[in-house]
């Protein structure tokens, strides 16, 4: 709230238009909505009669708190509830925006209207007005990029959690390809999967190729290291498939050396040194 | 040795893995725009990786950022590792190899380090680690 300069004043200031604030209010929702209702893509958020008359009820409240309400904790949680209730319906940004700054047109024109005795008042009044304005404008938007994150962090949730398959290609032998990227809670389900394969198939070979792996840094290549030590103790060999030339090379740099990790060139010849290691 | 200040800069946050991936791909796309070969490429992605994995790792929260640099007629690709973290009580060590607090390899730092060809890091204990790093490109 400071970041926005809000003070007691500001609301003194707004609570000048308690006194006309019905009679404002009902001429600037009806022009607010005649506008929006004239907009394909903005109508297309309204069903009926009966909701436009249910929205334009809880509008009026708004404005009403808009001016005069104590911006307090009550306040803000309404504020970002509103912005849930925008982003979950699919009110764009543009369209919130751009629907505000119309009704704030409006409402400053009619404060000129109704002070021309007092133009100085009024314009600190509409001063004031804005700053509670941008306020609510800027929860209302915290709260949509705040819904995304929470989108986004389920798909990255789904995604570590997805299986790695643990495919048989013969009696012994395993291959498990590895996708998207190892973060460290995504290594600790490989490793598992890894054991648990071994544990099933009785297997004395595993194939792991890393060829679907984002990004392979030392992190990536230690979570690597230690799945293929754990099946070394449950007496299963690996080998690691996949690598690109450029990757290989930044990790010998980095100081990842080769002999922790048993590598292939490609998949088929993993698969071939893995069945040596079978007979062998 | 101090290069110029860069012409533009990108940024990129880093507050989780997914993070990691993103700054890896601006550093990579960048270090393409300005004709790296694809092996520096890898090398300044993988730079970018370790220094961003730290940030996630040990300081939860920080920012990446990849910018071209200039020196007489050398051009370079500039990282700079920020985070407000913990910071790095023992500089000497965490560049020393196979030193870790957490559990890994202890190669991130002295790794980049072999990787680029200036490197600089500062940290005061409490306030976060700064490291700049800068691939030069082959004339």
């Amino acid at each position: 709230m400071r970041w926005f300069d809000l003070s007691e004043s500001d609301r003194t200031q707004t609570r000048e238009l308690s006194r006309i604030a019905d009679d404002v209010s009902e001429r600037i929702i009806e022009a607010f909505y005649a506008h929006l209702l004239s907009d394909q893509t903005a109508a297309r958020h309204f069903r009926g009669a009966d909701h436009i008359a249910r929205v334009k009820q809880g509008q009026s409240r708004y404005f009403r708190e808009l001016i005069s309400a104590d911006v307090d904790d009550s306040y803000i949680a309404d504020r970002r509830r509103i912005g849930s209730i925008h982003e979950r319906t699919g009110v764009t940004p543009t369209l919130y925006i751009g629907s505000y700054a119309y009704y704030l047109n409006k409402l400053a024109l009619e404060v000129q209207q109704q002070m021309p005795e007092a133009p100085e008042k009024a314009f600190t009044l509409i001063l004031s007005l804005f700053k509670i304005a941008h306020f609510d404008m800027a929860l209302a938007l915290e709260t949509y990029v705040d819904a995304r994150e929470e989108t986004i962090k389920a798909r990255e949730r789904e995604l570590s959690e997805l299986p790695t398959p643990v495919l048989q290609l013969r009696p012994g032998l395993l291959l498990i390809p590895v996708v998207g990227t190892l973060d460290s809670y995504r290594a600790r389900t490989l490793t598992v999967q890894l054991l648990e394969g071994i544990k099933e198939h009785r297997a004395r070979a595993v194939v792991l190729d890393i060829t679907g792996v984002a990004a392979v840094d030392s992190a990536v290549a230690n979570h690597l290291i230690q799945s293929m030590a754990a099946a070394r103790l449950m007496g299963a060999h690996s080998v690691l498939t996949g690598l690109s030339a450029e990757v290989a090379q930044s990790l010998v740099k980095v100081g990842v050396t080769g002999e922790a990790l048993n590598t292939a060139g490609d998949l088929q010849r993993g698969i071939q040194l893995a069945e040596n290691l079978l007979k062998g | 040795m101090q290069a110029q200040e860069p012409v533009d800069s990108q940024i990129q946050a880093i507050r989780r893995d997914a993070d990691v991936i993103s700054a890896r791909q601006m550093g990579r796309r960048l270090a393409e725009d300005m004709g790296f070969g694809r092996p520096d490429q890898a090398l300044i992605a993988t730079a970018i990786s370790e220094l961003a994995r730290n940030i996630v790792v040990y300081a939860g929260y920080g920012e990446i950022e990849v910018s071209v640099v200039r020196q007489g007629h050398r051009q370079g690709l500039r990282i700079v590792a920020r985070d407000r973290g913990p910071g790095i009580a023992d500089l000497g060590s965490a560049l020393a190899d196979g030193y870790s607090t957490g559990n890994s390899l202890g190669l991130g730092l002295p790794g980049t380090r072999r990787i680029v060809d200036d490197f600089d890091i500062r940290s005061t204990p409490g306030e976060g680690v700064e490291v700049t790093a800068v691939k030069w490109r082959r004339q």
